[in-house]
């Protein structure tokens, strides 16, 4: 018994609660010392149980007349009538004057759905990789080196790391390593054969360090035996259609054969990984001793290739490690020396969409680009609303006086307006979700994404939600409290005082959102400038109407294949390499030449290629020859300008040259090309010969493309019976690499627009209103003598001024700021000034329209119509 | 004389302040009542009771210490006002008025049924 005293905490607390809440105020600390005291005599007589109870049954018994606090006088005021009325005036309000609420509900609607579609993408983009349920223990391993001054990481690793590091890093608890080499092109069961499917291996602790959803299988032992394949949802019903996918057997090109042992939920849009098989990383083991390989999980030390994961316990130390393993590294590598190997570090899964595996925030300086360009978007139409409305309060002056009269307050007033607003904003918020479900398709094909506008979804609503609240908020409170301020005397007299003061605030609004506007239109201009530049900058070398291959078994006939392929006339050349000159990111540090400063290492890229290589690509020799295809080629290297460079070699034909445990001399210097992205410089490249190569390029004579295509697809068939014939055009590659730069550019073209559109809502609005007050003037001075042009530049010009000066703002502004998106270029072009000022003319020309429609239609009118009246 | 208005469970409460005397206050005054009377007495009731004691002026309160035991809460004290004195002296005398009343016959027949 005297336990339950001990231990007890008190009596229920919802009771207490309950209470609190009924019990008048000045009987409340009395009357629960009462029920404390007795509740501490009960525990310690019967116990907590029969405590409880009775504390219950008297909060129950309590609650009595008497007892309860009043509750009528605390609530606050309500009326329901008045609210009904300030819903029936607005909705008057709205239907009365349809020009203005047509104008200021398209503004609105455009700007809430274009703002929300940013921010759907906005929220889509930092959503990536959230979903796991061990997300924030989960690091990606990057590997860090520096050479000649330059920092260099990558995402890829070896695959011991997590072998080693799973055993002998203390604070490591699972770890997968995954990698997309593919070593089949076509999967075949029964009569359906399909290619292009992406393969990767993997451990099976993805399935329980991810949370992708296994929906068939082991999640303990997904690949029972080596030769499994976990396929994904869609995959298995393109390869079995509705049948059980479990147990069958897929032919890989005609040779291997895998069962099926898993089926994993499609890969949503937001994660890291897409594929469509998956295979066991003990295939790949297996195949490494086929081949004769060193054994993957305890020697592969120089196989650059695997991302890999890590689980770390929580508190570990990230830095320790990162440590940890950068020692184990070097350890196991005591032939190369500690600078050379660089160090790990451990990127958090949360980051890795966002930000480079060097830590550069590429992705999250375009998110927060487009952050902004929503948040002015928002602004630009909340503006428009707020001009638009202010404009018109004259009109509502009389019904604010009114109102005033009979006893209004300045809070209902102001109530009145924000509910107005409400009304408004509610109108366009539903048009607005019409809009977007139109457009969403449209929409995720621009930005590459598969977005669902689901409206009951609480994600969309919480974008929804401060957006909406937000431009609320923003649009409502001056409006309010403007219109709810007026003085009853003065505003029935008609004497407007006031509307001085705050036309020029509209002033300031107008310019803002022009300078909104212009700077948003000088940074698309710049972006596509610069994308166009880009996609057509000479590369240093010609890859027009070159499509390649991959070779499969028609290696060893490579020399009869190019034979026959030249006799036809649509083909113009034929060569043969490892890579694909459109993108050779991968380098080694494993060189060597005489006078090498044994304290610095490059970087440098690299390609087998046969003679006819550098002619085919027209890539011109700066000194020296090309290979011959004699056989002392194998012992010959041909470097770039920036190899030549950055090594130091003085008159480098003749001098000696290693790559790997190649070595041999140099006999050719090319002039730079791009083998890279854009966005970095150049690096140093050597060209090494190998008669044959895994990858067959051909450059059609440029008359007949599609025929060059048939006459190697004939000849590779026959070669390659039962597989797919697979071509690529390196311009189409190419394009690829900048593909997201693209959507970036397009995307961003389009939330332009539809700024420019609103602003000039807002101006087409505000003009109108002007004519309209000014009707009278307009009538006497045409009377006098005045004609349409003199009175429709009277009009425009308090309008030009405005758009003049917001110019003035924008341009150095927008242009400063894009200097520094333009940084991540390596390569970079400025657009002239006349670009600049190009933007700037075509902003007044549009402004200048949109008000001189009204300005004219207003100087056009018949004067005695406007003056007979009064 | 409808001057002092008292109800039962009223004259009860206050005949219990009156004996705890400087002691009365809800748990104490609850206590003596199932003691003396050997009656179950709810919080509620109780508490009721007093508050509308209170308005009517026959009791008055004062807040006194607290304890441990009550949360930090003080005790709210009673006592009897002169005016709640002249309810009970008024109450007392008209019973014993309705007792003397009553013939010694009518009680002896009573007892006996």
């Amino acid at each position: 018994m005297k336990e339950s005293a001990v231990g007890s905490d008190g009596p229920p607390k919802i009771f207490l609660r309950l209470f609190r809440w009924y019990c008048h105020p000045k009987l409340r600390d009395a009357i629960e010392g009462d029920l404390a005291e007795l509740y501490h005599e009960h525990v310690t007589a019967s116990g907590k149980r029969i405590a409880d109870l009775r504390f219950i049954v008297d909060v129950l018994l309590l609650f009595r007349p008497g007892i309860v606090r009043p509750f009528q006088h605390r609530q606050p005021f309500y009326n329901h009538g008045m609210f009904k009325n300030y819903f029936t005036t607005s909705w008057r309000n709205l239907i009365s004057s349809k020009f203005y609420s047509g104008l200021n509900l398209l503004g609105l609607t455009l700007g809430l759905s274009v703002g929300l579609l940013i921010l759907f993408w906005v929220n889509d983009e930092l959503s990536f990789d959230s979903f796991h349920s061990k997300t924030d223990q989960i690091y990606r391993i990057n590997v860090n080196l520096e050479s000649s001054g330059n920092k260099f990481a990558v995402p890829v690793t070896q695959p011991t790391v997590a072998f080693y590091g799973l055993k002998e890093v203390p604070g490591i608890k699972q770890a997968v390593r995954v990698s997309d080499f593919s070593n089949y092109s076509v999967f075949r069961y029964q009569n359906t054969a399909l290619k292009g499917n992406v393969t990767v291996y993997t451990d099976p602790s993805l399935f329980t360090l991810f949370d992708y959803k296994l929906l068939q299988g082991d999640i303990k032992n997904p690949f029972p035996v080596t030769e499994s394949v976990i396929l994904t949802q869609s995959a298995a019903k393109r390869f079995f259609g509705n049948e059980d996918p479990m147990g069958k057997v897929l032919v890989a090109d005609n040779k291997d054969n895998f069962v099926v042992s898993g089926v994993v939920a499609d890969f949503p849009g937001n994660t890291w990984l897409h594929c469509d098989m998956l295979f066991s990383t003990e295939l790949t083991k297996k195949k490494y001793r086929e081949w004769g390989w060193r054994p993957f999980d305890e020697e592969q030390w120089g196989n650059y290739g695997w991302i890999t994961f890590l689980q770390l316990q929580p508190g570990t130390s990230v830095k320790a490690v990162e440590d940890q393993l950068t020692k184990i590294n070097i350890k196991h590598q005591p032939t190369l020396k500690p600078v050379d190997i660089g160090y790990y570090t451990l990127q958090p899964l949360r980051d890795i969409h966002l930000f480079g595996s060097d830590g550069n925030p590429t992705g999250m300086q375009t998110v927060k680009i487009f952050s902004l360009v929503a948040f002015l978007i928002l602004l630009i139409a909340s503006i428009n609303y707020v001009n638009l409305s202010t404009a018109r309060a004259v009109l509502r002056a009389k019904e604010v006086s009114v109102r005033k009269i009979i006893g209004a307050s300045r809070y209902q007033l102001f109530l009145q307006f924000i509910i107005q607003t409400l009304l408004f904003f509610t109108i366009a918020l539903a048009l607005s979700f019409v809009l977007i479900s139109l457009v969403m398709p449209v929409y995720n094909e621009l930005s590459g994404k598969s977005m669902h506008f689901d409206l009951f979804a609480p994600e969309t609503w919480k974008v929804i939600g401060i957006t909406f609240l937000a431009t609320l908020l923003v649009s409502s409170i001056y409006p309010a409290s403007l219109l709810s301020s007026f003085q009853p005397a003065q505003a029935l007299r008609q004497k407007l005082s006031w509307g001085v003061g705050n036309a020029s605030f509209r002033k300031v609004l107008v310019v803002c959102q022009f300078t909104f506007s212009v700077g948003l239109i000088l940074a698309t201009l710049i972006i596509s400038h610069q994308l166009q530049y880009v996609l057509g900058k000479s590369l240093g070398y010609d890859k027009s109407h070159v499509f390649s291959v991959n070779m499969n078994n028609m290696g060893g006939h490579y020399e009869k294949v190019k034979a026959e392929l030249l006799q036809q006339k649509v083909i113009a050349g034929v060569t043969s390499a490892d890579n694909n000159i459109v993108n050779v990111p991968g380098a080694s540090l494993d060189v060597d030449w005489d006078g090498k400063d044994p304290n610095r290492t490059i970087f440098v890229h690299s390609t087998k290629i046969d003679p006819d290589f550098l002619p085919l690509f027209n890539i011109p020799l700066v000194e020296g020859a090309n290979f011959t295809g004699a056989a002392t080629d194998s012992a010959h290297f041909i470097l770039n300008e920036t190899a030549v460079r950055e090594t130091g070699i003085k008159d480098p034909i003749g001098k000696r040259f290693r790559l790997y445990s190649m070595e041999g001399t140099i006999i050719g210097v090319v002039k730079d090309f791009h083998f890279l992205s854009l966005k970095q410089k150049i690096e140093p490249f050597v060209f090494s010969y190998q008669p044959e190569s895994s990858r067959l390029f051909v450059k059609a004579s440029g008359t007949d493309i599609p025929a060059a295509i048939r006459a190697v697809e004939k000849i590779w068939t026959q070669y390659n019976e039962g597989f797919v014939f697979d071509y690529s055009f390196l311009d189409q590659v190419y394009e690829k690499n900048y593909q997201s730069e693209e959507r970036t550019g397009r995307l961003f073209s389009i939330f332009t627009g539809v700024a420019i559109v609103i602003s000039c809502l807002g101006l087409l609005g505000l003009a109108t209103y002007t004519a309209q007050r000014k009707v009278k003037e307009i009538g006497i001075r045409k009377v006098l003598g005045a004609s349409v042009r003199t009175l429709s530049l009277m009009l425009s010009k308090e309008f030009m001024v405005l758009v003049l000066i917001a110019i003035v703002i924008a341009l150095p502004v927008s242009w400063f700021l894009m200097q520094q998106w333009l940084e991540d270029f390596a390569y970079r072009d400025n657009i002239g000034w006349w670009v600049v000022a190009l933007t700037g003319i075509g902003t007044v020309l549009l402004a200048f329209g949109t008000v001189s429609i009204q300005a004219v239609r207003a100087a056009l009118e018949n004067p005695v119509k406007n003056l007979r009246s009064e | 004389m409808k001057k002092y208005q008292l109800g039962e469970f009223e004259e009860v409460v206050m005949l219990t302040v009156g004996i705890l005397y400087d002691e009365a206050y809800g748990v104490s005054i609850k206590k003596e009542i199932e003691s003396r009377l050997s009656r179950k007495v709810s919080v509620g009731a109780l508490q009721s009771a007093l508050v509308r004691l209170e308005q009517k002026g026959y009791l008055r309160s004062r807040e006194g210490e607290t304890t441990a035991e009550r949360a930090g809460r003080p005790k709210k004290y009673f006592q009897i006002t002169a005016y709640g004195k002249k309810a009970m002296e008024y109450t007392k005398s008209t019973r014993d008025e309705l007792w003397k009343a009553i013939p010694k016959v009518a009680l002896d027949v009573k007892m006996v049924g």
